[in-house]
Formats: structure tokens, sequence, C-alpha cells
């Protein structure tokens, strides 16, 4: 199953006839990502890497179906570019830029609200489902197909935290960076919805970083009773308070969005609160064992039922 | 990005808000030529960026010629929180009937941008908002949508507002409105905003924060935070640093990633020495800027370079690391861990310069062996 994405998912590329954009349509299919065009305005026409080049998302649609776009174009290009997805019905919407002014994010995430279209980002490195198919800039081969969800602000520690599973022989579902910005399309509390309803995701990895009111606000949805073990990890622990840690969103002001209010929320929520990256493997081991063995039972108890 | 009082003022005034007289000066020789237009009693108010200048003493009324040389020599210079003062604001001294608060800001909650609104102007509006959170009253204001009239009067109703100032204040909150979209602000405050003995609406004071991601198109130049020379070059160079006072430096590719191994490090019994972040996009160069400024770092002993090629590729990130040890040869210890694309062209470069590489082990075994191989003390 996996979220979002899987491997029938047609993707587009905004902004394929930039340097990161034909590096990443290289990437992308070499990853056997279904990438069905690409979008530059004044190109369309061409190709790049074998894909076909069109002027505008209208004009590629006379050409295909698209369910999802990757838009990797300049900050203050990405609002037109997003609002030009949306308007022509596409579902998932993936704003890989840096320094999106947080206007233009907000009317984004507000018109793709009404829309009942799906952002993810800006400032992220998108969405994989390992194995199947991407819509983002990440290195494919360090995450690897399996069991656990992985959502997290950061988009280095979403590889890190892929990367370190797959090490240990543990495959993701889906991994999603929701971006470092504080105003965002999909949230941790969206993500964690999609995990909760899908088949194959028993355990969900939540990587939150210090700053903001995510966590706390994603720990007020796990205590209505999530379905799913959560092991949570918040980045910034020794971070000084006042100083921007890089990300946007990740400052600790007036005593708010440190880490210790964020892992205080999510273990009231019972979520499963680690502080170190062994703690957090040894954590979904054990989570995952324990999935299993219910999974086990159930099936047990169906088939002595004649299920 | 803050902006002094007197900035956000000039903004407020450019969109139709009405503003106090007000002269900036810089000298006590200026101030006495101010006030020859300004008249007695007048306000003399440090220029900073901090909050708390009235009760560090920033605030003061002159009433004649003797204060005013008394209030403006001695504001000027005054450190308040840190933060030398430069200039005074003189303002012209308001006969006032009501103090009210009037803000624009983004709720955090769901991003929507939120108007706020208070009678009780002239305090901390914070302080208010915790201790009687019902006297500020909150709409949120869809950005696709536009903002009607009515809508703002309708939301003034329950402020306890007298009915013939309705559409004063509303048509005030209206251009806030506009000054909080069209300057690019996550934050713009008037507190306060008051009503003159003469019944006008006049903003005395401005608070405003512009959007760091705006400042290029909003044609503002950026005006950065006191740091260290080492924290204004990494700025210079386009990364983010922050400088600490432990022995390993930390140099990574997002700021996830460095903020968790800066964790990892002290979890481990030693502590880092600086915080770099790179961002997404990095070159040769950046990479060897990068990796130069936390050699250049006080008391370094050790730098862990904990990189992934996602959007930039680990061939570009190693030959910036290659050219820094063939150029500089570092004796400083560097420990790197790097993947994602053109890993193998990447670590090659490094294995040639016998610089050590973690390939497929976690963060967690390259912060157990920099802090073996630099040792814990701080």
């Amino acid at each position: 199953m996996a979220i979002l994405i899987n491997r029938k998912t047609k993707v587009l590329l905004q902004g394929i006839t930039g340097k990161m954009g034909g590096l990443h349509t290289k990437y992308m299919l070499d990853y056997g990502v279904d990438l069905v065009a690409g979008i530059s305005p004044g190109k369309g026409g061409s190709k790049v890497g074998g894909v076909p080049v069109y002027n505008t998302v209208p004009e590629a649609l006379e050409h295909t179906a698209i369910d999802a776009t990757l838009v990797l174009v300049p900050p203050y290009a990405a609002k037109e570019c997003a609002i030009e997805a949306i308007e022509s019905g596409i579902k998932l919407v993936v704003v890989i830029s840096e320094f999106v002014p947080i206007h233009d994010t907000a009317y984004v995430k507000q018109l793709a609200i009404e829309r009942g279209v799906r952002i993810v980002g800006p400032n992220t490195i998108g969405v994989i489902s390992p194995g199947k198919t991407k819509v983002g800039i990440m290195p494919g081969s360090i995450y690897s197909p399996g069991p656990v969800g992985v959502v997290a602000r950061s988009g280095t520690l979403t590889h890190d935290i892929g990367a370190t599973l797959t090490e240990m022989g543990i495959g993701q579902t889906t991994c999603i960076g929701i971006g470092g910005d504080p105003i965002r399309g999909m949230d941790f509390i969206d993500v964690l919805k999609e995990f909760a309803a899908d088949d194959e995701t028993k355990v969900v990895v939540m990587v939150g970083e210090i700053g903001g009111t995510g966590e706390e606000l994603a720990a007020k949805y796990l205590e209505t009773g999530y379905p799913k073990p959560v092991i949570a990890f918040i980045a910034g622990q020794t971070a000084p308070a006042g100083k921007r840690m890089g990300h946007a969103g990740a400052i600790i002001s007036g005593g708010t969005g440190s880490s210790a209010s964020k892992y205080t929320a999510l273990a009231k929520a019972g979520a499963i609160v680690t502080k170190t990256f062994s703690e957090m493997i040894a954590a979904v081991r054990e989570a995952l064992a324990t999935e299993e063995a219910r999974g086990r039972q159930l099936l047990g108890k169906g088939r002595a039922a004649g299920i | 990005m803050r902006l002094f009082e007197h900035e956000g003022r000039e903004i407020f005034a450019k969109y139709g808000i009405k503003v106090s007289a007000a002269v900036l000066v810089r000298s006590v020789e200026e101030a006495l030529k101010a006030v020859e237009t300004l008249g007695y009693p007048v306000v003399v108010k440090a220029q900073v960026l901090t909050g708390g200048r009235g009760k560090a003493g920033g605030v003061r009324i002159a009433a004649n010629q003797a204060e005013l040389i008394e209030h403006t020599g001695r504001i000027l210079g005054l450190v308040i929180q840190g933060e030398k003062t430069e200039s005074v604001l003189l303002n012209e001294k308001i006969e006032i009937a009501q103090e009210l608060y009037a803000g624009a800001t983004f709720d955090p909650q769901n991003g929507l941008p939120v108007l706020m609104f208070s009678t009780s102007g002239g305090m901390d509006i914070e302080e208010v908002a915790r201790t009687t959170p019902e006297k500020v009253l909150r709409m949120h204001l869809p950005p696709t949508q536009p903002v009607r009239g009515f809508r703002i009067v309708d939301f003034l109703r329950g402020s306890g507002l007298q009915a013939d100032l309705l559409p004063k204040v509303a048509q005030v909150l209206q251009k806030l409105i506009e000054v909080f979209h069209g300057s690019d602000a996550t934050t713009a405050e008037i507190n306060p905003l008051v009503i003159t003995r003469q019944g006008e609406v006049v903003a005395i004071d401005s608070k405003m924060v512009i959007d760091d991601s705006s400042l290029a198109r909003q044609q503002i130049v950026p005006r950065f935070e006191a740091g260290t020379p080492l924290e204004a070059r990494a700025r210079n160079g386009g990364l983010n640093y922050v400088q600490l006072e432990g022995n390993i430096a930390v140099l990574g590719s997002g700021a996830g990633l460095a903020m968790a191994t800066m964790d990892l490090i002290s979890h481990y019994g030693a502590t880092s020495a600086c915080f770099l972040d790179t961002g997404g996009g990095i070159s040769s160069e950046k990479m060897a800027e990068a990796l130069r400024i936390c050699l250049a770092t006080p008391g370094v002993k050790g730098v862990l370079v904990n990189a992934f090629g996602g959007i930039n590729n680990c061939e570009w990130m190693g030959r910036g690391i290659a050219n820094v040890i063939d150029e500089d040869k570092p004796t400083v210890k560097i420990l790197v861990k790097m993947r994602g694309h053109s890993q193998d062209e990447g670590w090659k470069l490094l294995e040639d310069r016998n610089i050590p590489v973690v390939k497929f082990g976690t963060t967690e075994e390259a912060v157990v062996q920099i802090v073996g191989l630099v040792g814990k003390g701080a």
C-alpha cells in the first residue's frame, strides 16, 4: 500500500529544464519513477532525459494523466507553479524549493485545502515509497521497503533515519519530509492519519525538531487514540535558546518550542519517546515484534472462528 | 527581520495609517533642531530592536530644552538587553483618550493570517492574552478571500469599542491587513493605537517583523544580528552557523541532521564546537568554505561532516572537502559520513587523501568514532 504515492503514480516535474531539474530527472528515472512530463514555459516540445517538456500544466494534461507533481523552481516562482498545479486538478503537490516567502505558502496551503489538494513542503525532500516510487529529491538507495512509516520535519534527518533503519534491516512503507518552514502543507497530524489508514504500515517513526507547535498538536491528536505504535525523536535537545538553527522554523523562543516540551507532550500522548538513534531502533524493533505477535494472534483467532 | 519603530511607522504611513509626527535623530544637536517643528512636550524613544525599552528607561517625556538634552543624551548609547541605542525617535505628545492594540500575524496552528484587537492597548499584549484571553479578539483571514470591511466592523462589535468609533478603527485595521500582506510581514502590530481627544485614530508605535525569505522582493537590505566574526563570514557564504564552546565541529547538510548530531555528541559525553548547516544545493566551493569555517572555530579538535547527497551530490561535496585537504593541509581530525547521489565518486576523493569515511554506518556510530578520536575534554 504505502501512503500518498505508489508504483502507479504518474509524476510531473515543474522546473525540468533547470540544472536541478535535469539532475533529478535522471535520478528519478533511475529509481523507476513514472515521470510522465516536465514543465518549462517557453521550452515546450523539447525533451529532458527522454521526458517530454510542455509549456504549461494544462498542456501536459492534454497528453497524459498526472497524479503528483514535484515543484523544483526558484523560491519566488514556487507559488505560481503550485497554483497552476492545484488549479489544473493535480491532487498531490510536492514543493521542494527552499526560502519560499511565508505569505506564498500560506496562500497555497489555503487554496489547496479549498480544492482538496495535498501539499507537501515547501523546503522538503519530498516523499518516497521505497521500492515503488518517489516524488522527491532523496537518494533512493538509502531507503528500503518494509513496514515502518517515517514522517519528519527535517529532510536530512528523514534520509538519516531511513538509512539507519535500512542498515538495521528494517524497511519503510513511506518516508515523508513535511518541511522545515514554520508554515507547511501537510503537517504531522495529516501524515499520521494517512499512516493510521495504511494496512502495510505497522509502526510510525515521527521525527520532530525544536520550534513551533506541530509536535504538540500531533500529541493532542495522538491522545484521542492512535491505532499504531508511534516512536518519536526530537532533534535540537542541545540547541541554545534564541538561536535560529538553520531552519526558519527551528528556534526556541520565550520558553516555547523546546525539545523538552515536545517530548513531554508526546510521552503523555502515549508515544514512545527516544533520545538517541539506537534507542529509536530498539523501540522500532520491539514495537514491530509486538505488532507481529498481535497479528498472529488475530490470525489464529480468525482461523479458530473459521474466517 | 525585525524593523525599527521608525521604519515600521514609515510603512504604516505609506499604506495610509495616520501616525503621530516624529523625527529620527542621532545626536542631541539633531534633537534640538527637530524639536523646533515638534514643540514641547516631546516624547523621546530609544530605537532598538529588542523589547522592554520602557522598563529599561528608553522612553522619556521632555517638557523643555533642559530635559530634552538630558533625556536624549542619556538614551543615546543606552544598552537595552545587550543592544546599544544608536538613534532616538522624537515624537509629538498626543492627547490620548483611549489606548488600543491592533496586530496581524500568522496562527502557527493552521497557517492562517490572524487579525488581533484589544481595547487593552499600551500594555504587554502577550501578558494581556495570558492573564485575560477574553480581552484579545482574534479573527482568521483566509488569504484566498478578500477581507470585506463589514466583517471587520462586525468583528470589532464584541470589543467594547464605542459604536461611533467602529468604522474609523475598522478602516485602520483594513489598512493594517494591507500592510501585513503587502510588506511580507510575519508580524505587524500597532501598540498602542490611540484615539485622540479630538477623536482621531493614530498609530504611535510600530512593531514589524518581515519574513527573511521575502527581503529581496521587498527590496530590503538584510540587517543581521550581531554575531561572532565567523558567524558573519558564514552568513556571507550562505551558511547557517552557530558558534558554540565545545571541541567537535558539526558540519551537516541539513539543519535537523546537524542538530541531531549535536544531541548525540552531547549524549556521548562530548560537546560541539559549532553547528553548521550547509542548506540544500551545496557546491564544491560552498562545502570548502563550510569546512574552513569549522576548522577556524576556536577550540575545535575534530570535525564531523554528516552529509547526504540529495539535491546536491556527494561528488561535489567530496571535491570541496578534498580541495581544503590539498590546499590547507589541516591537522585537525576530520571524519566524514556521507551517502547519497554519486557517493562512490565522493568517497574515492576522500579515501585518496586518507580521510576516514563512514560509508554505511549510522550517525551514532560516526559520533562514537569522532568522540573516540578527539576525546571528551571540553
